[in-house]
Order: C-alpha cells, then sequence, then structure tokens
C-alpha cells in the first residue's frame, strides 16, 4: 500500500467498486474534496460540525452509489460530491425552518448546469432513518448484523469474535436480530409511508 | 408467515449475496403479498446494515485523519478499518487509534529517555574522572583581602606584609607575636595557605573558631569557617569540609552563605564519595 494514494476519477471508481483499498479511497475523497465542500457549507449558514456531518453522510451516499453500479460518470467526481453536499446541506436547512434563508441562499449559489441530485438526498434521508434504527437494535444484535453483512464473515469466523459457544448460537442469534430489525422498520411510519406508495 | 417461511427466506436473503439463492422461497414471494412485503423490510434491513457499516467505517478513517493533521509528526503508520475488531464490536476507532498515538509516544519517550540517559551516564563519568577534593580546592579558592575598615587607623606589620603577600614573613611575624589574636592567628592561616600548607593553616583556622567559642566572640569568625572548608578540601578532606559547608549553607546570614549556596554540592558530594571509596 503506498503511503498517500492519488487517484483520477476512473482508479478511484475502479478501486471503490471492486472494493478493494476502500480505506486509502476514502482518506483520498476527505484530502482531495472536504475543504471546498465544508468552506461552502460554512459559508452557508452550516457550524463546522454541520460541515463535518454533511460531508460525511455525502461520501457515504457516493461509495454507495458507485457499488451499486450508479455512478454514470456524467459529471467528475468533484462535481458529484459537491452536487449532494449542497443540496443536501440546503435539505437540512429546510428541515430547520428556515426556508427563507434557504430559498435565498440556494437559487443564489446554485448551479445552472448542476444535475438533478434529488433522488438522491431523498435516498440519504431515507438511509440516514433506517440506520437509526439499527442504532435502536442494541449492542450485541448490532454487532452480529455487521459482522455478517457488512464484514461478510462466515459464521465460524464469527464465533470467534462473539461470546457464544457455536455457529447454530450464532445463526439463531442473527435471525432474531435480522428480524427485529425488520420489524422496526415496519413499525416505523415515515418508512411505513413509503412502502404503501410503492404498494399502490 | 410461519416463523418457518422467515427463516427461509432469511436464507434466501443470504444465499443471494453468495450468487447462490434457492429458487422455493421465490415462489411463496411471487404469490404471496404478505410475503413480498416481509420480504422487502428483510432487504431494507440488511440495507440498513450495510449503510451504518459503511458511515462507522467513513467515521473511522475521518477521525484518523483529523489525528493525523493535529499530530506535530507523521504517524509511524496508518490505522485501517475494520468494522468490528475482536471483542471491539462496532466502535473500535477511539481505542485502536489511542492506542497507535500511544505506542508512538512510547517510541518517541525512549527515544529521547535513552538520550537523556546517554547524556545523563556521560555528564556524570567525566564528573566522576575529572571531580576531585584537589579539583575543587582549586575552584573554589580565592584569596582574602584584608578589610582595612575594621578600625585600624594604623597597619601593624603582620597586616602590611599580608598586604605585600609576603606569606613568609606573615608566618615569621604571627610566630613571634606572643599573645596572638584572631586576626593574627587568621592571617597566619591564610599565609600557610597559600603556601599550600593546609595542615597548618587549619590549625590556625580552628584556634579562631575555639577563641572565638571560649570568648563568646565572633571575630574573624565566618572567614575561619569558610577557609577552614576550604583549608580541608586543600588536604583531600571532604568529609571534613561538607558539614562546615553545609552549615554556612544553611544560614542565610553568614558572610560566606552566598559564595557556599553557588558552590556545587552534587561535585561535592561525588568527590566525598571517591575519597570515601
Amino acid at each position: 500500500m503506498r503511503a498517500q494514494e492519488q487517484y483520477t476519477d476512473v482508479e478511484l471508481i475502479a478501486a471503490i467498486s471492486a472494493g478493494r483499498e476502500l480505506n486509502e479511497a476514502i482518506r483520498f475523497i476527505y484530502r482531495q474534496y472536504s475543504q471546498a465542500t465544508s468552506s461552502f457549507i460554512m459559508q452557508h449558514g452550516g457550524s463546522e460540525q454541520d460541515a463535518d456531518d454533511i460531508f460525511q453522510e455525502t461520501v457515504v451516499a457516493f461509495i454507495e452509489v458507485v457499488q451499486k453500479g450508479k455512478y454514470r460518470g456524467e459529471a467528475s467526481v468533484k462535481t458529484f460530491l459537491n452536487s449532494i453536499a449542497r443540496n443536501y446541506w440546503f435539505n437540512e436547512i429546510k428541515k430547520r425552518d428556515r426556508s427563507g434563508l434557504r430559498d435565498k441562499q440556494f437559487e443564489l449559489s446554485r448551479d445552472k448546469n448542476e444535475a438533478d441530485v434529488s433522488h438522491y438526498i431523498s435516498e440519504m434521508e431515507r438511509k440516514r432513518q433506517l440506520r437509526e434504527l439499527v442504532d435502536q437494535l442494541g449492542e450485541s444484535c448490532r454487532k452480529v448484523l455487521l459482522l455478517f453483512y457488512y464484514e461478510n464473515l462466515s459464521m465460524k469466523e464469527m464465533v470467534e469474535h462473539l461470546p457464544y459457544d457455536n455457529e447454530q448460537v450464532v445463526r439463531n442469534k442473527k435471525y432474531k436480530c435480522l428480524q427485529a430489525l425488520a420489524g422496526l422498520i415496519k413499525d416505523n411510519p415515515a418508512i411505513a409511508r413509503q412502502m404503501q406508495e410503492i404498494l399502490k | 408467515m410461519t416463523p418457518e417461511e422467515t427463516r427461509k427466506m432469511i436464507d434466501h436473503l443470504d444465499e443471494s449475496r453468495t450468487g447462490r439463492p434457492s429458487p422455493s422461497p421465490e415462489q411463496l414471494i411471487d404469490r404471496d403479498p404478505q410475503a413480498a412485503q416481509e420480504w422487502y423490510y428483510l432487504n431494507l434491513a440488511v440495507d440498513a446494515v450495510r449503510n451504518a457499516g459503511l458511515h462507522e467505517q467513513v467515521a473511522f478513517i475521518k477521525e484518523n485523519l483529523r489525528k493525523e493533521q493535529n499530530a506535530p509528526a507523521k504517524p509511524a503508520h496508518t490505522e485501517q478499518y475494520i468494522a468490528v475488531p475482536a471483542n471491539q464490536p462496532t466502535k473500535p476507532a477511539a481505542e485502536r487509534s489511542s492506542g497507535a498515538i500511544i505506542r508512538s509516544i512510547s517510541k518517541y519517550s525512549l527515544r529521547a529517555a535513552a538520550f537523556i540517559l546517554v547524556i545523563t551516564s556521560s555528564t556524570v563519568l567525566y564528573k566522576y574522572l575529572t571531580v576531585s577534593s584537589s579539583s575543587l580546592y582549586e575552584r573554589y579558592f580565592g584569596a582574602y583581602n584584608l578589610n582595612t575598615s575594621r578600625g585600624e587607623t594604623t597597619e601593624s606589620p603582620i597586616v602590611q606584609a599580608y598586604d605585600t603577600k609576603d606569606w613568609n614573613k606573615v608566618i615569621a611575624l604571627a610566630g613571634a607575636t606572643g599573645a596572638r589574636d584572631n586576626q593574627v592567628e587568621f592571617l597566619a592561616g591564610m599565609a600557610d595557605l597559600q603556601l599550600n600548607r593546609c595542615d597548618d593553616a587549619i590549625t590556625h583556622f580552628e584556634q579562631v573558631i575555639a577563641a572565638n567559642a571560649q570568648a563568646s566572640t565572633d571575630f574573624y569568625q565566618d572567614e575561619a569557617e569558610y577557609y577552614l572548608a576550604i583549608s580541608w578540601l586543600a588536604c583531600k578532606k571532604v568529609n571534613q569540609a561538607m558539614p562546615i559547608l553545609e552549615k554556612i549553607k544553611a544560614d542565610p546570614h553568614h558572610q560566606y552563605h552566598q559564595k557556599v549556596a553557588e558552590m556545587s554540592f552534587f561535585d561535592l558530594r561525588l568527590a566525598q564519595y571517591k575519597e570515601n571509596k
């Protein structure tokens, strides 16, 4: 591994898509793009913490878009990240009920050639709500599900990381935890509304 | 939906991850709206977990970068994210990166400590080889200048001899004096010291101190005490000099207090150690 990776857009997309060097890719994105985005948010009513949170959400969204093969490369990575971060921030301002300020600032800073990223923004918002439900699960369930669905560990490997005696116990725990999370999602009013719209 | 059906659906979901889905739950999902809904929520749950994992990984890298930027020196290595390390399930960043910092600090501290140890050891060795009662005597001996403001209107022959640094004459005149006062005794001691007769000098200075003790006076007392200690150094007897010097150092009103306070007691004790070996 090189000490400080430098990527072209194509190389960055390739690295993220392949799931290799993801840590280095994230480091590169932060080094390369976080400063400009943070400055923009702070110039438009955000605090340093707001800028930090918005950019983190933006990076997560970008990686997911790339990993699902939905990044088309119509805009550069920089433009894509900026668009996502700006729009997510204006969405946040709107939620904070500062709509007058939001509309004025948005129109002043909007790039007329900017791609419509509204669907990404609503997806980010939905993911954030879901993530909150994962946090409600409790530490042991969270750990089991992360090991299996994010780390892609086998049941055998999971036993080494968990205070359970054997693979069957871990497997049962995973069933229960996933069902518990699905239950939390089902009971969430905002997500239930989305479900009803989908089933219409 | 029975628990068994849900289980099968979860297995189907898990197998889909590996590209080996079993066909039976697909039929169930297709024909049963409730099963389709359950399938949708299970998929959302898995998406949520993956998003939480990625969010955590990004947060970890961000925190690491921030620490690197705030660190004074380049870190020894870059921390790599492992979402859930053994026994540190979901929030590993702080603990693991602080471990790296502690390791780095320890490494620098050890280097600094080793450097200081080498310097200190070299200094002590150099001192040990060079410090002795003789070297201390040469460092701290200073000629005594007579203070003529002590009330004498006419200088005595011994004072005149002392002023002209005629040490032998001072000694001769002191020997010829029948009833010697403290001044004569002291000047005789100083003359002996100038001629490197430390034993004789010690006798004269002790005589001054004894006379004062007997008469409850302090004429030339401070001078006698200080030069007695210096004479002991000249005679290579640091053990005798030390109590006198420590007494002077502890007495802020002593005439030679400042002079003694500026002496290196480390060197004096080192010479004492060598003497006692």
